[in-house]
Parts: C-alpha cells; structure tokens; sequence
C-alpha cells in the first residue's frame, strides 16, 4: 500500500467516525412520537373492529379520516377552516399588537404602569368566554365578536410577558449602552426591545393556544359556520363519525402551528448557544 | 510636559437603600489622572471603586464634588473643556447576546450614526487588534471568558476614546487568562499612549499595568495614598520577580491590609 492510499484511507475512517458523531448529535429520538401514535390508532381501529363498539359511539380510525375527506369533498368544510382560523389570527394579531405596545409602555414607564394596572388587575381573571353575553349584545354573532373574543384572551399573557421580558433586561446592557452615548430611545430600541423578544415570543405562544380554544368554544355557542359549529352540529345530530374528523382536523391543526412556532422560535433564538 | 486628563475634586457619593441606613459610598475623594498613563485603583472590595468610576464617567451623579477633564494642546497649557471621548470595558462583558462580535463591536459606532461601511471596517480592525480575526460572526454565548472580554476591549477601543475606563476588567477569568491578558493591555496601551483608568482588587494587577497606583480605604472609601510606579516598560509578566515590584506589593498590602480586615468586620 502506498502512502497516498494510506492517507486516504485514514482521511475516509476519520470522515466515517466524524459522520457517526453528527448522526449522534441529531435528535435520534423523533420517530418515538409518531410511532407510539401509530400503535394507538392500530389498537383503537383493531379494539373497535373486535369488541365490536357501535359507531355511533367510536368510529374506527379509518372510518374517521374518509368522513374528513367527505366533509372537505361534499361540505365545504375548508370554508370552515378558513373562517375559523381568520377568526383565530385576527385575534391573534390585534392582541399582539395592542400587548406588545403597551407592554413595552408599561415596562418602560412607572406612570403607564401605575394607570394601567388597576385595569389589568380587573379584567384579567375574568373568564373570557363569561364576556360571550356582553360582546354578542355589543357585536353580534360575527367575524367581529369573534375576533374581539379572541383578542382578550390573547392580550393578557402577551401584555404581562412583555412587561416581564422588559423589567428583566439586564442593568449592565443598559449601563455599557449609555457609556456608549446611547439615547433613552436608542437604549429601548437596541437594547430593552430584543432583550425582552424571548419573553414576548413565549407570550405569543401561549396566546395562540387561548386563541385557538375561545375561537372554537364561541363558535360551538353561536356561529353558523367555523369548525366550532359545525362540530356542534355534528353532535346534535349524533354523527359522530363527523364530531372525530373535526377533532382530528383542529389536533392537525394544533400540531401544525406548533411546529411552525418552534421554527420561527429557533429563527430567534438562534443567538443562544447550541 | 505631564498633565492631568481627569482631576476629581471633593467627591462624596451617598446612597439609600432599601430597609438599612444611608451608605457613604465615597466620602470627599479628591485625585488626579494624568493624561497618556494608566492609573490604577485598587482597594478592598465595597469601597466604591466601582462607584467612583460610574461618576468619572458620568453614568451616576455624585452627591458632592466636581470631576474635571482637562485638554492639552500639545504645550503644555492646560485647558478645561467639554468631557473627552471615553469607553469603559465592564467586569461582566455586558455584550449584547443577541449580536455577533462585529456588531457588538460597531454597536458604539451605530449609536452615533457612523455609515454602515464604515463602521464595518473600523470594527474588524478592532477585532483584529485583539487577536480575535475570524470570530467577527460568533455570538458571545459561543465565546470563553477571555475571548468576550477581548471583544469588550475592542468595543471600547474602536471609539478610539481619549480616555478608557476598565472596570475590573480580568475580575471574571481564570488565573490564566488573566495573566495573558494582562499582557496583551499592557502592549496595547503602551502602543496607544492612552488615559486608562483601571479598577482592580488586585494589587499585581494595579502595579503591572500601572504608571500610578491610587489606594483606597474601605467604605466609606477614601484615598489612603497615591504611588507612582517607576518600573520601565514595555513589561512582561517578568517584572513581576524584581525586587522593586516586590517592594511596591509590600507597601501597597501593608496600606491595604487594616483596611481589608475592617471591610471584612463591618
């Protein structure tokens, strides 16, 4: 043998070995989720089948997702979709908006905070779907109310996240950006607003999650389309092939906007080290 | 000719806090820095070291007294202006961890509105007198110790201040670390012929680096005695086998030593 091969021989159980490690440094463990999903419903469709259980009370895995096709073919049930997660977004969206703004007023001024308290104080423990009577009466049934739902859910934990995440921001930023020659505004700018950006990103989750819940528990009291109503509808008139789909659809749902919160999440913490 | 950069005169610092009686923090300091050298303050731990910089630099008011900068023209006539450019490099880093290196080093440049090219090549030759070439894109939480501080130090250098405050610069590094680093200053202020103003707790530290030493007593803190250190430069850490070295250790410990043990029972 050469010395040449030699080398290269080496070069290559060096590159073999360094590709083991980056194979253990991926996370080896994301096939256990989907497979002890896949186990469950492999039960669940066999337990059905075998004890024979009526479907009127649990339909099989497989009847579940034809009957969630058949919506989307003949009921127009992404009409459904599309309106339910307008509703959720939209609330989502003017809560951000209205949350981190003032949240960063509040964190940043004591007069603010003073004022604005007592307010928070008194809305916050309200259980928001007990202001479905007010809101029906001052919006009615629609878009409107919903969003308007929605956005009081989502305010308070983005609101007080962002008064955390401001509060929190550590004294030595503050300190080296003004022996710098920072302004007040470049110090909220520059240093306090990204300093708070993990503490408000944690507060949008958690809204998003409020937001999903109040849009679809308004719908199922009051709306005549959104996956809440006709999920109640499907209810009322035992098709309960029909109640699983949409279940399933609002757990595809969940799962999909989770996942894509994770990402956007790592995009802004890509800062800490790994 | 030799001047005075910063010459503080009566200062008193006192501070409340919360459930326990008014602090004196510093009462009636009065010293000078001379301009082009590193004076060095050291003193026991709480006895607003820290605090007399934080007035120096004018990120806290003091209760009482006066801190003057003072401009020379070159001939020797002293004039008292508008406060110097200054930077100050902090014991715990302070970079921003959501930066890379290179825009924590600009981030001074950026605040006052440097064009952005600019800035960019100002701060890569920073980072590069550092020894840090090749790091410009890393975020402090990927950085050890030294390396952050050295990132600290070109934050501070690139505004090519007047005058550089060092907080306890090396307070927060390992033996090691330290010791290397203090040789890295020591050559980079000796080629910059800067005012360095540098707070420590440790006296090899105060005389290695420094033209003066200023002691100070334990709180409420005071000037105990202000030594000029005549070893020749550039040093190495070799300086630090003499015997003169040896000789100042001793005096300076011997100042320092009641004053430990009283910070120590109060």
């Amino acid at each position: 043998m050469t010395q040449v091969e030699q080398s290269a021989r080496a070069e290559a159980e060096t590159s073999k070995s360094m590709q083991k490690a980056e194979v253990r440094l991926r996370d080896d463990t994301w096939w256990y989720g989907p497979v002890a999903m896949a186990l469950f419903l492999v039960f669940w469709e066999v337990g059905v089948r075998v004890g024979n259980v009526p479907e009127v009370f649990l339909p099989r895995p497989s009847l579940v997702v034809v009957t969630l096709y058949e919506l989307f073919a003949y009921k127009q049930l992404a009409y459904d979709l599309v309106v339910t997660l307008y509703r959720i977004f939209g609330g989502f969206v003017l809560a951000a908006i209205i949350g981190i703004g003032l949240g960063l007023l509040m964190g940043m001024s004591r007069r603010i905070y003073a004022i604005c308290d007592i307010f928070i104080a008194a809305i916050y423990p309200v259980p928001k779907i007990a202001l479905l009577p007010l809101l029906v009466i001052w919006l009615g049934t629609g878009n409107a109310f919903q969003i308007a739902l929605s956005a009081l859910g989502c305010i308070f934990p983005i609101l007080i996240n962002t008064i955390i995440g401001v509060r929190q921001c550590d004294e030595g930023l503050i300190l080296a950006a003004r022996d710098l020659g920072a302004t007040q505004l470049q110090i909220q700018r520059k240093v306090v607003l990204p300093a708070a950006v993990p503490a408000i990103f944690g507060g949008l989750r958690l809204a998003l999650g409020i937001s999903i819940i109040l849009v679809v528990a308004a719908e199922m009291q009051t709306a005549r389309y959104g996956l809440g109503a006709k999920l109640q509808l499907a209810g009322q008139v035992l098709e309960t092939g029909q109640v699983f789909a949409i279940l399933l659809l609002l757990a595809v749902m969940g799962i999909a906007l989770t996942k894509a919160q994770d990402r956007i999440g790592n995009i802004v913490d890509r800062w800490r080290a790994r | 000719m030799q001047f005075e950069a910063i010459s503080i005169e009566g200062l008193s610092h006192r501070f409340l806090s919360k459930n326990r009686s008014p602090t004196v923090a510093l009462n009636d300091v009065s010293a000078q820095f001379p301009a082009g050298k590193v004076t060095s303050i050291v003193g026991p731990s709480g006895c607003g070291k820290s605090t007399l910089l934080l007035i120096m630099r004018g990120l806290v008011e003091a209760t009482d007294g006066k801190v003057r900068f003072l401009y020379g023209n070159g001939s020797g006539k002293l004039t008292a202006g508008a406060a110097p450019r200054m930077a100050t490099v902090w014991q715990s880093f302070n970079l921003l961890p959501w930066r890379t290196v290179i825009d924590n080093v600009a981030f001074g440049l950026e605040l006052q509105g440097v064009p952005v090219a600019e800035r960019r090549e100002r701060a890569i030759s920073a980072i590069k007198a550092v020894d840090l070439a090749g790091f410009e894109q890393h975020y402090p939480g990927q950085l050890s110790g030294g390396m952050k501080q050295r990132v600290g130090l070109a934050r501070g250098i690139v505004m090519s201040p007047d005058i550089l405050f060092l907080d306890e610069p090396f307070g927060a590094l390992d033996a090691q670390t330290r010791l290397y680093l203090q040789e890295q200053l020591a050559e980079l202020v000796e080629r910059s012929a800067k005012t360095v103003i540098l707070i420590t707790h440790s006296i090899e530290e105060a005389i290695f680096l420094g033209d003066r030493v200023v002691v100070m007593t334990a709180r409420p803190g005071k000037i105990a005695a202000t030594l000029d250190i005549d070893l020749p430069r550039p040093r190495s850490f070799e300086v630090q086998k003499e015997k003169a070295f040896g000789d100042l250790f001793s005096e300076i410990y011997g100042l320092l030593r009641d004053e430990v043990r009283k910070s120590m029972l109060s």
